[in-house]
């Protein structure tokens, strides 16, 4: 069964690459990247040889455990790569869910990254062993603690896969994925502002935190060897037998418990939409501004903006070149400013496979450009506040609140430039949104360079427009901010003129770069 | 009714006849790299009539009902709707045709109330007159109580139910349907079927694709028969199936071959 199991996840592998030269491009560069990380891991923590004893135990223990972590998050973010992994997808098969846990737990133990993982840990056998018990510990706890990790993802995957499954887990999981990346600058901006102490402090007592964990206890086996080793090895044992029982149990209930995707609730009718104007143009704002707040890939893309802007706020303040003053206030405005309005790089992108519905309508280039004067309205409401509290936070950070005003100006004129780019690139290199929503692609398949060149060329376009204004208000010629706004507005506005013209002659094209299968 | 989608531009106006061709196309003809998906279509659909466009999979119906309503640009050939050109004057097609495309493409993050009110509000109709169309749309679709549900949860047969609702709403004289009925549970087709009728009674025109010889018997006057990319059969109902039923015609024209009795053997035999 578990033969059969691999085989069936390497038989996957390869037919996924079959045919289709960019994942067969993708696939080579994952290789690439297992290898690198298998060696570059090793030789990291075979170094540890070379640290005094106490401190490179307590490093063992928290990479150890920082590999679990990333083994149980990992897999969710990418939920659905992989259809070993789905247990909906194994349940007609005559397989008794102990049968169905050994296949899945071979299945997941295939592949480049359980490879690299184990030779990663592997270097930990190098860099803590001390003595011969140590090293003999080390080749069990290895292989052990690699299992402990996968058992670990997969009973948090099965338990969840009822919920990732349905609509609302999966909208759930796109924002958790933007708080994960959000959480990985944390280290980063703890160790720059010298929150928690000194680094080793830091690193002892987030090792004390983790000792009598299954990660800890496996790299203190081997860092310790002898009988403390042997038995906090057979503890280690102990827990993956106990977390594989679980698996087994929940595996069990999944299968035959009915799916809740189906149970659907009710919208409130915004109030709202009253105050819009009737006709196309009111009704492109409220539908854009509804999808703000509902679409999954929207939200993860404002989140993410806003997180970002917050986290430069920050590393652009501390560290021996870093801004002060006015300049200060109005760098993260603008910033903010160019990462909310890199929003609309690609409008049509969220419509998707429904934008015929706007196709069929409209009969003229102008039609196109009232829809992106609308599209750029309802992200405008929705930048204007988050632009305001950074320019406002930015000032306050630097030191005095009248510098949110050039701020604030100087981004006013910032998002509009952003946005007539982002018309353009939106009609030039339109792209698909993925449907199965994960953090590593932003496009469908095949549109993944598309949708890099659009990104670049925007930002890079905006850059360059924008660079008149926002360069002299840095310089402290902060009267030119006032020019910013219409200077920002006229060059929205030929945007769009020139985004409805070329758009309107490729609408089918537009119409079939949005709604590829994804 | 008030045809407030009547947009500026001298379109059909409402006293001068009605072309007696509601749609007619002229070697309409499309390929994707090496695959001619449709290699010259005349397809002739006259006013007022209840038209089905049948044929196999892969007959090219669903290119060529794109290539009519302005959704793919054709590589040869045209397409009139009412008398006017689609690609060479949009403005007089779109205003008087509704559209439901396959697949189910809506605005998922709608609801179904939200999503009648944005095709009528983009369609230029006054907010007021979208409500109330959009009200007595719901109603009869008997959707009221999903109204202000999102369409991502829909079912497959409140999709086509409120996708028909939305092609309606703005009372078009040419309705084309991209397999309305596939994947519909018997009680939605009735309430779709009913709609239908009584749109064509008035004597307003359908061209819809179907799969379902049995429905396009009992729904249509007029068939058109497509395979490989071409229409092989077209004319009232009577005149095309001649005698036979649907089935048998269609199964004729297309020039399917008897499947055979050779392999298979352990199927059905118990045990084996």
């Amino acid at each position: 069964m578990a033969w059969l199991f691999v085989r069936l996840k390497l038989r996957l592998i390869a037919g996924n690459l079959r045919g289709d030269a960019m994942r067969q491009i993708g696939f080579v560069f994952t290789l690439i990247a297992a290898a690198a990380v298998a060696l570059g891991g090793f030789a990291l923590i075979a170094l540890l040889r070379f640290a005094p004893q106490d401190v490179a135990v307590d490093a063992g223990m928290v990479i150890f455990t920082v590999i679990a972590l990333i083994w149980v998050v990992g897999p969710l973010l990418v939920f659905g790569v992989d259809e070993t992994l789905d247990p909906a997808r194994l349940v007609l098969f005559p397989l008794t869910a102990r049968q169905m846990a050994v296949g899945m737990f071979a299945a997941s133990a295939t592949g480049p990254w359980p490879l690299a993982s184990l030779i990663v840990l592997l270097g930990a056998v190098a860099g803590l062993a001390r003595d011969v018990s140590g090293l003999l510990i080390g080749l069990v706890a290895v292989p052990l603690h690699l299992a402990f990790c996968l058992v670990a993802s997969r009973t948090v995957t099965t338990a969840l896969s009822r919920l990732l499954r349905s609509r609302r887990g999966r909208d759930l999981l796109a924002i958790g994925v933007v708080f994960v990346v959000l959480l990985s600058q944390v280290p980063n901006l703890v160790i720059n502002r010298g929150v928690a102490g000194p680094p080793l402090e830091l690193l002892a007592g987030l090792a004390a935190l983790v000792r009598w964990s299954p990660p800890g206890m496996a790299a203190h086996a081997i860092a310790g060897g002898g009988l403390l080793g042997l038995a906090e090895l057979a503890a280690v044992g102990v827990l993956v037998i106990v977390l594989a029982a679980v698996w087994v149990a929940v595996l069990r209930r999944t299968l035959v418990r009915a799916d809740s995707s189906t149970e659907a609730a009710s919208v409130g009718r915004s109030r709202f939409d009253r105050l819009l104007p009737g006709g196309p143009f009111g009704a492109v704002v409220a539908k854009e501004l509804k999808y703000l707040r509902r679409e999954p890939r929207g939200r993860m893309g404002w989140l993410s903006a806003v997180g970002v802007s917050t986290v430069l706020l920050f590393s652009l303040s501390s560290g021996p070149g870093g801004l002060s003053g006015a300049s200060l206030a109005i760098a993260v405005a603008c910033l903010t400013a160019l990462m909310l309005g890199l929003q609309g790089v690609n409008v049509f992108g969220i419509d998707g496979r429904a934008l015929w519905m706007n196709a069929v309508v409209y009969s003229a280039p102008r039609d196109l450009r009232t829809d992106l004067a609308a599209r750029h309205l309802a992200i405008s409401l929705a930048a204007g506040p988050a632009i305001a509290v950074l320019a406002v936070a930015g000032a306050l950070v630097a030191g005095d609140l009248v510098w949110a005003v050039p701020a604030l100006l100087t981004a006013a004129g910032a998002l509009p430039i952003a946005l007539g780019v982002g018309a353009v690139t939106s009609v030039i290199t339109p792209y698909t949104y993925p449907q199965r929503v994960n953090a590593f692609t932003s496009a469908a398949p095949g549109q993944g360079g598309v949708a890099v060149a659009g990104s670049f060329g925007a930002m890079l376009a905006t850059a360059l427009l924008a660079a008149p204004v926002v360069i002299p208000v840095l310089m402290g010629v902060t009267w030119l901010s006032v020019v910013a706004v219409p200077y920002g507005l006229a060059v929205a506005y030929g945007g769009r003129r020139l985004a409805a013209t070329i758009g309107y002659a490729r609408l089918p094209d537009l119409l079939a770069a949005v709604s590829r299968p994804s | 009714m008030t045809d407030f989608a009547e947009r500026d531009g001298p379109s059909v106006t409402e006293g001068a006849p009605a072309p007696a061709e509601a749609v007619r196309t002229r070697g309409l003809y499309k390929r994707f790299g090496r695959q001619v998906a449709v290699a010259g279509v005349d397809l002739v659909v006259p006013a007022g009539s209840f038209a089905g466009l049948v044929g196999p999979n892969g007959a090219g119906k669903t290119t060529t009902l794109s290539m009519i309503t302005g959704l793919l640009l054709p590589d040869a050939g045209s397409a009139e709707v009412g008398g006017s050109d689609v690609w060479r004057d949009p403005v007089a097609v779109k205003a008087h045709i509704g559209v439901l495309p396959e697949g189910l493409r809506l605005f998922e993050r709608l609801s179904g109330r939200e999503l009648l009110m944005y095709n009528g509000r983009l369609r230029g109709i006054p907010k007021d007159e979208v409500a109330r169309r959009s009200e007595e749309l719901l109603t009869v679709m008997d959707l009221v109580s999903s109204a202000d549900k999102l369409v991502v949860d829909y079912s497959t047969g409140m999709r086509k139910k409120i996708g028909l609702a939305a092609a309606l709403l703005h009372n078009p004289r040419v309705l084309f349907l991209d397999e309305p009925f596939e994947g519909v549970d018997p009680i939605s087709a009735n309430t779709l079927v009913e709609v239908l009728r009584r749109y064509t009674s008035s004597g307003s025109t359908v061209v819809f694709s179907s799969h379902v010889m049995e429905l396009v018997e009992r729904l249509c006057d007029w068939v058109s028969v497509m395979n490989l990319g071409r229409i092989v059969a077209q004319g009232p109902l009577s005149e095309v199936r001649g005698g036979q039923t649907l089935n048998e015609a269609l199964l004729h024209l297309v020039g399917a071959r008897a499947t055979g009795e050779q392999g298979l053997s352990w199927l059905g035999s118990p045990g084996a």
